[in-house]
């Protein structure tokens, strides 16, 4: 048998626990945050810039393409903020038992899911 | 043995006087520093953070010129140019944790160390320089 490694432990070696999987979905987060930060500052540069390259940058970002990567960025960003709110409660010492855990994973996801919501129909309503 | 009496004493983590003594005896090397990066950095970002998407809602769909006049006033590209310098140095922390947990190999853990920082050095400065641009500009 494979001795199994990590970071590849789950889900075939330890059976789910929501815990766990909001943990690497922050790191997930955490390095789509940083990868979609190239995009913030091509944005930030192409206004500078204007032209052309604003212009290929606009079509870009309001294509459908360009849509879905910020309605993922914006997920990834509240879900990544919300977490890390409950990550410095937990560095404060707060939160750690197993019920308050379980608790606020899901309110976390559920403020993930409504924020995104939020901000998306602010962007079509205005 | 008399010991220095410290209100800090207790909290090891967060005690610089606590650190030291513990570089005598083993391995703290300047982990508590980013650690503590990663949670400034953190708190930082929730306003800001906050902050820069509702802007950025705001202007999604608009043309140049708005977004420009908006990057270009006082507090926006003050805020523009710190949030992104605290994301730059929150991400750097972050994905160094990242690298530190899954790369094994010292030759390799330096030279992503050194693109990671090299990319957000990159990334930063261009973001601050549009900012820069469009503020001196108007």
């Amino acid at each position: 048998m494979e001795r199994p490694l990590s970071p590849f432990m789950f889900p075939a070696w330890y059976r789910f626990q929501i815990g766990s999987a909001l943990s690497i979905l922050h790191r997930l987060t955490g390095i789509a945050l940083a990868i979609g930060s190239i995009l913030l500052a091509w944005w930030l540069v192409a206004v500078a810039a204007g032209g052309d390259i604003f212009a290929a940058t606009h079509a870009f970002l309001a294509s459908p393409i360009g849509v879905l990567l910020l309605l993922a960025w914006s997920a990834a960003f509240f879900y990544h903020l919300c977490n890390g709110v409950r990550h410095l409660a937990w560095d404060a010492g707060r939160g750690f038992e197993l019920r308050n855990a379980n608790r606020s994973s899901y309110a976390v996801l559920a403020a993930t899911v409504v924020l995104t919501i939020l901000a998306w129909l602010t962007v079509w309503l205005i | 043995m008399a010991q220095k009496s410290s209100s800090s004493d207790s909290t090891a983590l967060r005690d610089e006087t606590v650190l030291r003594r513990v570089r005598q005896l083993g391995s703290a090397r300047g982990g508590l520093r980013e650690w503590q990066l990663q949670r400034k950095t953190a708190v930082a970002l929730i306003p800001l953070g906050l902050y820069f998407v509702a802007s950025m809602v705001r202007l999604a769909t608009s043309d140049r010129v708005t977004a420009a006049q908006w990057l270009g006033s006082p507090v926006p590209a003050m805020l523009t140019i710190i949030f992104v310098v605290t994301l730059m140095a929150h991400a750097v922390a972050g994905l160094r944790s990242v690298l530190l947990d899954y790369v094994h190999t010292r030759a390799r853990l330096v030279v992503a160390d050194l693109l990671v920082r090299g990319a957000a050095m990159v990334l930063g400065w261009a973001s601050v320089l549009a900012v820069l641009k469009l503020f001196l500009a108007r």
